[in-house]
């Protein structure tokens, strides 16, 4: 395995902290740990983890959606919902761990992170302005990178990309299949050229 | 006394009266202004020569990667990490190649994984080459400018023997490094590993940049005027620079011994010799010499690397269509600038359902508007060149 990803540490590492602020459910895949929690304890369960998980790496989102105006649509059975994620981590061991949360798509909002890390202010005005989400509670909840006055939430899955609906972009020529490649497993050949 | 005396007096004593009320001003700093590297600014309000509250405007330069990732396939989106902090291009392919790979369990050959850590490393004393010479620059040293950019030509020479590029190699494949030549479908088949002499030379290059280091170092350390405007200034302690999320150089200068290289095993690093250079306060100083001794301890590892790089294959067996296992996974790597990772969810397509972007110097600037306060105005443009940011790497 690439990097050998030590998925009992990660393991370990999810368990412990799941443990520790009583959380829904964890996982370990892939080398990634991470808790779910309840949004209502979402503010808590961060003020928990501060004391052994000091540094604030990000906090964005994932809009699950089963209609999407852009790339592929989820496979079935997707509940919709809009995931909120921050990753916290330890800076002797190098221990890191994803806290996620889920908010309905009809209020979507949750209690800001601002006062527990200062370095939240940024990453949630960014995923306010992205998805739509409103951070109570955070000081001064404005436009981060897009224009003052910009109407939607660019990475919600509605959101179109204007320039490939205007024109289809010339790379999706490379993303068909190769002529009769029906599950061909690239031998010896080198990957096509991206 | 004629009138206009008269009149030049009283507008003498208008402005005299005028400081000593000392009103709030707004300050515009930038967008275009060579200190902020790139399209950044800044609105400050200033109280006579002390700033009250800064307000970083960032944007100019976001060009909306985390939605374009939904509409590229996986080996298109390489070309697009290049682009985030184009100062080490390299370094920016590679936690994002781990991530897929370790989605889809592909073993990635030894020498691909060393040649991928010498690059990464050559990407690291480039970008800190930058940022040695052109932060005395800001504060008016102009010589070690032309010392640097020198050996850093001659690294970046070196890179695009490898990759074909100086600063938007796109060298990484998923599974390896491009093991084809690229022109064409005839040359598809003539398989293309290190240039000839690329080891040697690169153990000179590494020999070239440790001395221009001793060389820079007199010239910068030793100038009184540099070290007077730096030492205890933008002093950031440990406490806040974990908070707001401040990573790479800019922490281990605040004292905090964290370095991704030690602790997760993206690339061999744990085969090789190297410390972790720390700082003690905090400060602009300490900032600019921590990156000092990053650049020897990178020679050093790339040393160590070009002595033992392994033979062998380039790249793993891949399916020709990249399609990547439902799940997500996050991967963080050492980049020059800091802690660069990617969270990539799959649902098992040809492309990432979502893909977040974190990228160091979005985190390194969002501490400005608490660093800034209740500093004076002109350590403003010592402070922000410290800390060593590119835009592209802060709006992604």
């Amino acid at each position: 395995m690439t990097a050998s990803p030590s998925e009992s540490g990660a393991a370990q590492v999810a368990e412990k902290y799941a443990a520790l602020v009583g959380a829904d459910s964890s996982s370990a895949e892939f080398g990634t740990a991470k808790i779910k929690v309840p949004a209502a304890r979402w503010v808590e369960v961060h003020r928990t983890l501060q004391a052994h998980l000091p540094f604030f790496s990000w906090l964005s989102a994932i809009d699950w959606a089963a209609e999407v105006a852009v790339g592929d649509p989820p496979e079935e059975g997707v509940i919709e919902r809009y995931e909120v994620l921050s990753r916290l981590s330890d800076v002797t061991t190098g221990a890191g761990l994803i806290v996620s949360t889920d908010i309905s798509k009809d209020t979507p909002r949750i209690a800001s992170l601002t006062g527990v890390f200062g370095g939240a202010d940024w990453h949630e005005r960014e995923a306010a302005e992205m998805f739509g989400i409103a951070f109570e509670g955070h000081p001064h909840l404005t436009k981060l990178y897009l224009p003052d006055g910009f109407v939607g939430y660019p990475l919600r899955k509605t959101f179109p990309l204007l320039s490939r609906e205007v024109k289809p972009w010339p790379g999706t020529v490379d993303v068909e299949d190769m002529p009769s490649s029906e599950n061909a497993e690239a031998g010896d050949e080198p990957e096509a050229e991206a | 006394m004629t009138d206009r005396h008269l009149l030049a007096m009283h507008h003498a004593e208008v402005s005299v009266s005028v400081e000593l009320e000392t009103p709030d001003v707004t300050l515009n700093l930038g967008p275009q202004h060579p200190s902020t590297h790139g399209v950044l600014r800044l609105i400050a309000k200033v109280d006579g020569e002390v700033i009250t509250e800064v307000d970083p405007v960032i944007g100019y330069m976001h060009r909306g990667y985390e939605k374009l990732a939904e509409v590229r396939t996986y080996p298109q989106i390489t070309a697009l990490v290049n682009r985030i902090d184009w100062v080490s291009g390299f370094a920016n392919e590679i936690p994002f190649m781990v991530a897929i790979e370790r989605l889809m369990g592909l073993e990635v050959p030894e020498r691909a994984r060393y040649i991928r850590l010498v690059l990464t490393e050559m990407a690291r004393i480039s970008s800190h080459l930058v940022f040695l010479s052109s932060y005395p620059l800001e504060l008016g040293a102009a010589t070690p400018l032309m010392h640097a950019l020198r050996e850093r030509e001659r690294v970046l020479d070196l890179i695009e023997g490898v990759t074909g590029g100086r600063f938007h190699p796109n060298f990484n494949r998923i599974g390896g490094v491009k093991p084809a030549a690229g022109a064409g479908s005839t040359q598809k088949k003539v398989i293309q590993d290190l240039p000839e002499g690329f080891l040697a030379q690169t153990r000179d290059a590494m020999t070239n940049v440790l001395s221009v280091c001793d060389d820079m170092e007199d010239l910068v350390v030793g100038n009184e005027i540099f070290v007077e405007r730096t030492k205890g200034v933008g002093l950031i302690p440990a406490d806040r620079a974990l908070e707001f999320g401040v990573s790479g150089p800019n922490l281990r200068a605040s004292g905090v011994g964290f370095d991704i290289r030690k602790t997760d095993d993206y690339l061999p690093y744990s085969r090789f010799e190297f410390d972790v250079p720390v700082g003690a306060n905090g400060d602009c100083f300490d900032r600019y010499m921590v990156r000092f001794e990053e650049i020897r301890q990178a020679a050093r590892i790339v040393i160590q690397a070009v002595d033992t790089m392994p033979s062998g294959e380039l790249q793993a067996k891949v399916p020709r269509v990249i399609k990547v296992p439902k799940g997500e996974v996050y991967v963080r790597a050492e980049n020059p600038k800091g802690e660069m990772g990617y969270h990539v969810v799959s649902e098992g397509g040809r492309g990432p359902y979502r893909l977040k972007i974190r990228s160091a110097s979005f985190s390194n600037i969002s501490i400005l508007p608490w660093l800034l306060e209740g500093q004076l105005v002109p350590d403003v443009i010592a402070i922000l060149g410290s800390l060593d940011f590119v835009l592209g790497d802060v709006d992604r």
